[in-house]
Parts: C-alpha cells; structure tokens; sequence
C-alpha cells in the first residue's frame, strides 16, 4: 500500500524550505538537536493522518511570518487501485522519477504513478487538505482525498504515549488490525439506560428534602413537572463508544498500566500486523522509555533488518544504540543552510557504515573533532570540563563532539565525516603524517587541521610549551602514578643516562623538557597514555596551568576552541 | 442467456457481430447483471441517444449503477484529455468550444493511452470494456479502443451492415482491416428476438436472410416475403404522393404500438412535409435542431420584422397556422380600418409588438398552437423552443441564442423518445423500434440504409418503391 515519495515542506516552524525523497523502510532522522526532525515528523502526520481539522498557532509558522502560507506537500507512491482511480482522481495523477526525485505533472512510461496531498495554512489558521498537480491549479480546480482513502493512507504516530492504541478509539491501531467492528453499541446503550433506571432509585431514597423543596417550588411557580420531581442519573452523562472498550490482561488489569517501553513495542507489534492496510509509521524518539536491548527488538519489529521492509517508518532518536543498529542508507542526515533544510541517506556519502558503528553518537552531533588518538582525545575531554569549571560552554552545548581517530586513520575517518556533511577538523600530532594525500584533500574541502609545532607529539609539546611550575605539575603527577623509580628509569633511559628524576626537579632546562617529553611518550609505557589520564592532566593540570605557554600550545587550542565556537552560531 | 449465446465476460479481445434485433443490448445487460467484481465495466457507444438509450434499458433491468460507467467514446476522449492536457499535446481551449474538433480530441486522446502511460490508472478503474455499435467507429475512435484493449479485457459489439454513419473528417475505422485484424469474431448473434418476442419470427428470418443477400451484394425482392412485407408500388407520377401517405397512416395493431416512417435522408424539409400531412405523425429531429439556433440567433425583438419571423417559425412548426394572414390582420388592425374583432392571438401579437419581450414571443407560440386545427408535427423543437425562451425572459437570464444552445445540448443528452408516429431518416431512426416501419421512397436507400430501414419495424413492413427489387442505388 501507499508509502511516501517525496516531502516538500514550505515555511513551517523551523523549516523554510525542505524536499527529502525518503526511503522505502526505515528512515531514521538523524541531527543536532534543534534541526526540526520532530517538525519533519510533524508534518507528515498532520498533512497525511486523517483529521478534519486542526489547531495551529502563529508560532508554527515559519519566522512567525504568518504572510507566507505554511504548506506541507506529501507525495505518494505505490498506490492502490482506488487511490489511481481515473474517474476519482485523474485530474490528480502525476509521474514520479525515482531516480532523480523529479515529479512531472502528468504519468508517463517509466515514471510511477503518483499523488501529491497537500496541506496548506493561510495567516487565518484555517488549515485545508487537498490533492495537488499543476494541471488542477491551473484550472482552479480542487479536490480532497475520498475520506476512505485518506484514513487508509493515515501514519500511526508510535509518539510518547501509546495509550489511545490500546483501546479502540478513533484513530486507534486496533481498528486496522482487523475488519471486525465492535457490535456493541447496542449493548452499550442498553447498559446505560439500566445504569439510569438502577442509580433512579436510589437517589429518591437520599434526597427527599430536595426533591420536596423543587416540587413545591415549580408548583407555587406554575412550572409544569408533574406530581412528583425525580432525580435520575444525567443521560447524557452515561454514554459509551468504542474508546470504551479497551484490552485488558487475563487478570482484568487494563494494558494501559504495563510499562511506557512495553506498551510502546506492543504497538509497534500491532502496527506490524497492519501494515498491509497501514504501511506508515511514525515514530518519535524510538528509545523513549525503552533498555537498549528493547531498542533493537522494537527495530526489528519495525522491520529495520528486514531486506523487503514491511513498514515505511519515519522516527527520530538520540539514541548511539538506535543508530548503531541502523544500516547507512536508513540515516538520514538532517542539514540546514541559511535557507534550506536538507535530508539525505548517509550511504550517499560512501562506505561509512564502520565510522557510524563506531562513534553513533557523533552523529547527532553539528561539529566533530577528529583526534589522532587518546591522548589529543584526552585533552579536549578534560580543558572542556576546566572550561565549564569556569563558567564557559562546553563543546556538547556547542553540538560538537571529540572522537578517536585511530591513530593512522585520523584523516580517513574525518574525510568520512566531512562527506556525511558534518563540519569537521583534525588535532593531530605532528611527529609524523601517514597520509599526507588526504590531508590535503579534507584541508582542501574545508576542514581544519590543527597539530604541535614539527615534528612534536602532544607530551612533548606539553613539556616544551608549558610554564615551568605547570610542567613540574606535569612530572610529579607521573611520577605520583607510577613511582619515582620507573620514572627515573625512563628518563635515564630516554637521555642515556645524561638526565635523572632528581636533575630534571632541579632544573627544567630546555634540554630537560625535551628528554621528559620524549620520555613520556613512549608507546607502551607512555605516562599518559589512557583517555582517563590525559583529561585529568588536562582539567587539573594543563587548564588551570596553561598562562604563560609557548604560542605553539596555545595557539591550535585556542584556534580549534574558536572552530567550535563559530560552528555553535 | 439463450444457449447459443456469448458470455461477453469472457471474451479476452474479441468482436460479436450482432446482426439488428438479435438481442445485442439484452448481451450487455445479462453481462452487466452478472458483473460482481468491485471494478466497474466500462461501456461505450457513439451517440448520446445511444447512451441514453442504453442507460435507459441498464435502470429498467436494475443493474447496480456502480457495475458499469456508461459514456460516449467522444466523450471519453475529452476526459482523458483534460485530464493529461500535457500528455495529450493539446489546447485545453479546444475542448470547452461549443464545437470541439473531435478528430484532434480522438488522436490526444490516442497520445495518452499509448506506450503504458496510464495503463496502471486505467486497470486500476476498470475491469474491463465493452463497446457497442463498433461498426460506426471512425479510425482514431478504433485506436482509442485499440490502445484500452492492451489493458482491459475488450468486447466489441456491431454488425458492418448497419455501418450508415462515417461523415466528417476522421473516416470509418475498415472492418476487415482494422476491426477484424485486432478483434477476432468471438461469436455472431443469429436468432432474431425482436421479431420472436414481437410474435413475427417468419418476418424475423425473412430480415436476417436479406441481410445475408445484401451483405454479399445480392439484392432482395420484395415480391417474395412473408406477408408482413408488403410492398407498394410506386411509378413515379403524381399518384405516388397519396399512396405514400396512405402508407404512412396505417395503424399499428396494438393501441400502444408506434409506427416510424422512413424518408430521404438528404431532404429534411420532405420529411417534415410528410409529417405535417400524415395525421398524428411528427418529426424525429436532428440532434442540432438547427433552426431553433438559427432563429434564435436571428431573432431581433426591437426590429420590425420580428412578429414576422416568429409567426413564420411557428409556421414550421405546426400544421394549420397562417402566419401571412396574422401579419396582415394586424396591419389593418394598427392602421384602424379592422370591422373584425380583435382576436386573442392578434391583440398579444399587438401588445408584443407595443413591447416585445421573450416572454411575448413565447405567449404568442402558445396562443398559435391554441388556434382550432393547428397541430404541433414537430413537438421537440418547439418544446426546446419553449425551454430557452423560458431561460432567456428571466431576469439575468441568457441571450436567446445561448438559451437555444443550451436546450439543444439538453436535447442532445436526453435522447430521443418514440414518438407514436415518427418520420425521420435511417440515421434519425437507427437504434429506434416500433411494431410498424414504413419506409416512403425505398428506391433512394442503398444497401445498408436498406437494411437499417428493414429491421426497424417489429410486426410489419410496408416499403413503397418503385421496384420490386432493391436495392437500386449503390
């Protein structure tokens, strides 16, 4: 059944313009907070779910510019035979090229037959539905959906409360599930008036005071009531619909207790076994309320892993286990430009299927910091939380995120990034470039390396630029960890036996600095090696203690936090 | 369904040739009737009569309405047009025109329904197609059907002898080449119910073995018939005019039963003479009804000649009317030398003239079918007539011409009804039946008006001619 082609949303809430062709299954939206894939979301469930009306404020028009229409353009393909109808809809059929996303006003060989359903809203909130082609407009001639079609094609929205899919209300999954409709209302009715007849009674019984006053007050007023005023139960207080009725377990305990996650994956479950009816589904923040281990059971319900995907399902998630489940092509990327929103499936940006496995959360990030290994890795960690100590943004608020870059692949894996269309730098050492070829190529694409002066990894940078105190600060915190005899040792060893612990503490000479610095790097016994290492020197040591260091620190961090910093504008 | 008839659902692509009276449009019904699956059959004919003939008869036998969707294949054109204006490479203009060139509209339409454009629309909208009367499909109207019949199941229905249309640009499709080529004979129809259910079955055999003869080209005599042909004989002398409306006045057997009287089809005026002269017979018109647009447009109420024109239309319209007599009691009744009274007709006459209104035009037809003797002999344009002027003298109402067109168009739609005692040509009367069929000069008919003439008469033919032997003319 019906599944969308094309989006194409006009001036709503913080979209000014969109056109996303999404995929056939699993369209997972992926993107900073604030980049409006709630509103993407939004718009689909309020252009296509089948309301009569609906109520908008002016803040969901865009730039509160009420002058400019909103207007939410859903596309849809693979129709049924009633939505291709000629006699229906003939005015309305258009041509869909899957290829380049191009819809023409008319079908044609090659293309699919397709509708375009739009929704527009004018300055005075009064939302209209109607099926859209060029053809129809030039001839002032306007049509909505039968309302049949419009309530099979209607997405069930799986948002944060799933309660009103578990009894069978309007718009409840329950009523696509099955044919079957509720031959209760008779029933219902019945209860109602012997619910009336039963409470009658009663009352009589408890308000015989009051009864008396009304009965001689309409008398002496000549208000005709009869010889004797009742009080019955209000009719219509007592009545009954189909929201009524709702599932409960075995023991009588309505489903709707169970847990936010259960309830959640139970009708997504549902949704499942509709969806030949019902193939759109829509879901807000997919790990809401749910343990990792439910994530992935409810993606596999949705069908995320299945090769013929029995949904077409739109959700948003912060999730880096959602998004590690996700196969490339079902993120998309969600981009803004000054003026345009852009979306496009990951797998456009090549083989980054191992990067998103590897850093999920990088992903939701605006601005991504490629480190060449734990130790750059480190550093930001911890000047980032000296920073917030002291009363600046952190890099997260910033929508940037710091990963490992692997040591050799740092420039490979930023390239990768860069290609998903996030804005990307590289901190690397500069002891020593594997591949010079891509640097160059990621420079020349915009993004900015930062690196020590030639030929220094970061400990020796360290030792060279930082003030003396802050140095000894730097020793002594290694030597605390480890021992004075194995620093010693290392020291000794690194300078051939020119250099001692106990020379190095008496004199920091430039000679001195240069053998700790080489001292503490070393690959397999470095002093700070670990992530965990490097961002407590950082925040205790290095933040606190960088006044007065040579331009050749300062100057890559304090370029890289102004990288970051305009990113956040 | 007799035995030997088709099942028309189950024909894949095919044609059933379907000789006249032989029960085609009870095929399509019982097909119709037996049609359950959701998906409508499309159905289409030529003329507007038919499908409102069609119509008729599908409402009468209580088909479910949402088992069909009945139209024109003009008018299926036009729609599939307008609504792929691009694909069809067409003006939208052109289609809202009072007269649309249906050639061009029949090869847009062809422009979308080639190379599986919509194929998938149009499977999705119907389940299959039925198109009676093919014989008169023009070649674009056979390739719109051509092109449908590569998605849908298709049935074609007609019978080439009664192929007596075929005038304008967008010649007749060739049976053999085009019809035959793409549609196989699926069955032919072969018993004549007509004529059965009318108790005539010999008449009925007679009919199906004269169409036979004049299928290969043979002639047929009339001497040798069964005695509910009767033949009479003309010789081309002033006798022959009361021997033809003799002929034209006989009474059918039944007090309901109608009687059609066929005339020359290139003389319109001779047909309209015979009905004023034979008693209670009236005209099948055309669907143009050309004069009352051609009066309507003519018609100037402020001009001097305006009482003139509408006596004398009237006069065209009804037997026993003087319109020379009303223009000249009314100069001498406006120039005070009348010693006559003033009758009712000549005082609107004169209050029309002191102001003339279209409702005066109309209050003045009404009081000259009121006059003793005058009798109406072609009720239709006089009704369309009555319609427009009616329209037109209400406030904000058309002008008269536009008023005209739109009561033809009404015309056009409703189709034609039976009158008791129609004259009109084969072409006017093709598809019409009545218990008794005369037809007044068989000498001018060829072959296949021949045979459409023949078979329109269900108890008894009556064909005056002067030979024996037709048909004469080729």
């Amino acid at each position: 059944m019906a599944i969308i082609r094309k989006l194409e949303i006009r001036h709503f809430r913080g979209i000014a313009s969109l056109d996303w062709c999404p995929s056939e299954g699993v369209n997972c939206l992926v993107g900073p907070g604030d980049s409006c894939k709630t509103t993407i979301l939004d718009a689909i469930d309020l252009c296509l779910g089948a309301r009569r009306n609906l109520t908008l404020s002016d803040a969901d028009f865009h730039s509160l510019d009420v002058n400019t229409p909103i207007s939410i353009s859903v596309t849809i393909g693979r129709l049924g035979d009633s939505l291709k109808n000629l006699e229906t809809y003939g005015m309305y059929l258009r041509g869909f090229d899957g290829k380049s996303g191009i819809i023409l006003d008319e079908p044609d060989t090659g293309l699919e037959t397709v509708l375009t359903h739009r929704l527009c809203v004018e300055a005075d909130h009064e939302p209209s539905w109607a099926l859209y082609s060029d053809r129809a407009a030039q001839q002032d001639q306007s049509r909505g959906l039968v309302w049949a079609d419009r309530s099979a094609i209607a997405p069930t929205r799986l948002g944060a409360y799933a309660d009103h899919n578990l009894s069978w209300g309007r718009a409840s999954i329950l009523n696509k599930v099955s044919d079957e409709t509720i031959a209760a209302s008779a029933a219902l009715a019945e209860l109602a008036r012997s619910a009336r007849d039963a409470f009658g009674q009663q009352a009589e019984a408890g308000l015989p005071k009051a009864l008396k006053v009304v009965q001689s007050t309409a008398a002496k007023l000549g208000v005709p009531v009869g010889d004797a005023v009742k009080a019955m139960l209000d009719a219509q207080s007592v009545s009954f619909s189909g929201g009524t009725i709702a599932l409960h377990d075995e023991t009588g305990v309505p489903l709707k207790v169970l847990g936010l996650g259960s309830k959640r994956l139970l009708v997504a479950g549902l949704q499942r076994a509709a969806a030949s009816s019902s193939p759109i589904v829509l879901v807000d923040e997919i790990e809401h309320g749910l343990e990792p281990h439910r994530i992935i059971r409810l993606l596999g319900e949705l069908g995320a892993k299945e090769a013929k995907p029995p949904l077409q399902v739109f959700m948003t998630t912060h999730s880096p286990v959602a998004v590690r489940e996700l196969d490339a092509a079902q993120l998309h990327l969600l981009r803004t430009s000054d003026t345009d929103h852009f979306a496009y499936p990951a797998v456009s940006a090549g083989d980054v299927q191992g990067t998103i496995r590897m850093f999920p959360e990088a992903l939701l990030a605006r601005s991504i910091i490629v480190c060449e290994g734990a130790t750059e890795h480190g550093l930001l960690r911890g000047l980032d939380q000296h920073r917030v100590v002291n009363g600046k943004i952190s890099f997260t608020a910033q929508n940037a995120a710091i990963i490992d870059g692997g040591g050799e692949n740092v420039f490979k894996r930023a390239r990768s990034f860069q290609f998903l269309g996030y804005r990307t730098a590289v901190l690397h050492d500069s002891d020593k470039i594997p591949t010079p070829d891509i640097k160059a190529e990621i420079e020349a694409a915009g993004a900015p390396t930062f690196a020590w002066r030639q030929g220094c990894a970061l400990e020796e940078e360290l030792f060279l630029a930082l003030p003396e105190p802050t140095a000894m600060k730097l020793l002594e915190y290694a030597v605390e960890r480890r021992g004075e005899k194995a620093i010693d040792d290392q020291i000794r060893s690194a300078s051939g036996a020119k250099h001692t612990l106990a020379s190095c503490r008496a004199s920091l000479t430039v000679e001195a600095r240069t053998v700790l610095g080489k001292a503490s790097k070393a690959k397999t016994s470095g002093w700070y090696k670990t992530v965990t290492d490097m961002e407590a020197v950082a925040r205790d040591i290095v933040g606190p203690g960088a006044k007065g260091s040579a331009a050749s620190l300062t100057k890559p961090i304090n370029d890289l936090l102004g990288w970051i910093a305009d990113g956040a504008k | 369904m007799a035995p030997n008839d088709i099942d028309l659902l189950t024909v894949q692509r095919g044609l059933v040739i379907a000789p006249a009276g032989c029960g085609k449009t009870q095929l399509i019904v019982e097909a119709l009737k037996r049609h359950v699956e959701p998906k409508p059959i499309l159905v289409l004919t030529h003329t507007n009569a038919g499908v409102a003939a069609l119509r008729n008869r599908l409402e009468k036998a209580k088909i479910r309405p949402s088992a069909f969707r009945l139209s024109t294949i003009d008018g299926f054109a036009i729609r599939l047009v307008g609504m792929f204006p691009g694909r069809a490479e067409i003006d939208l203009v052109k289609l809202t025109v009072e007269r649309p060139p249906y050639p061009e509209i029949r090869t847009a339409a062809c422009n979308v329904l080639k190379t599986n454009r919509i194929y998938d629309a149009i499977r999705a909208t119907y389940s299959r197609l039925l198109v009676d009367e093919y014989q008169d499909c023009s070649y674009w109207q056979h390739a719109i059907v051509y092109y449908l019949s590569h998605v849908l199941p298709t049935c074609v229905l007609g019978d080439q002898l009664q192929a007596i249309f075929g005038f304008g640009d967008d010649a007749l499709a060739d049976w053999q080449e085009h019809v035959g080529g793409h549609f196989p004979v699926a069955a032919e129809l072969t018993t004549p119910h007509r004529w059965i259910n009318a108790g005539a079955a010999e008449l009925g055999q007679w009919v199906l073995a004269a169409r036979g003869s004049l299928l290969s080209g043979q002639t047929i005599d009339l001497r040798q018939s069964p005695s509910t042909v009767e033949w009479v004989q003309l010789d081309g002398s002033n006798g022959d005019r009361p021997k033809q409306l003799k002929a034209g006045a006989t009474k059918p057997h039944t007090p309901d039963g109608n009687v059609l009287i066929i005339g020359d089809s290139t003389q319109p005026r001779s047909q309209q003479l015979f009905a004023s002269q034979i008693p209670g017979a009236t005209v099948v018109e055309a669907v143009d009804l050309r004069e009352l647009v051609n009066f309507a447009s003519q018609l100037d109420l402020t001009a001097a000649d305006a009482v003139h024109r509408v006596a004398h239309f009237a006069a065209s319209l009804m037997t026993g009317t003087s319109p020379d007599d009303l223009i000249k009691r009314l100069a001498t009744i406006t120039s005070g030398r009348s010693r006559k009274d003033v009758t009712e007709l000549e005082q609107l006459a004169l209050d029309f003239q002191a102001a003339p209104t279209y409702g005066g035009v109309a209050a003045l037809f009404a009081a000259i079918n009121n006059q003793a003797g005058v009798r109406v002999h072609r009720p239709a344009v006089l009704r369309a007539c009555f319609r427009a002027l009616n329209e037109c003298a209400k406030a904000d109402g058309p002008e008269f011409r536009e008023a005209a067109v739109r009561a033809r168009e009404q015309y056009r739609m409703a189709g034609r009804s039976l009158p008791k005692r129609g004259v009109g040509s084969t072409l006017l009367l093709k598809g019409l039946e009545a218990e008794v069929c005369v037809v007044i000069q068989g000498d001018k008919l060829n072959a296949k008006n021949l045979y459409v003439a023949l078979t329109r008469g269900s108890n008894k033919l009556i064909v005056c001619s002067k030979s024996p032997v037709l048909p004469v003319v080729t």
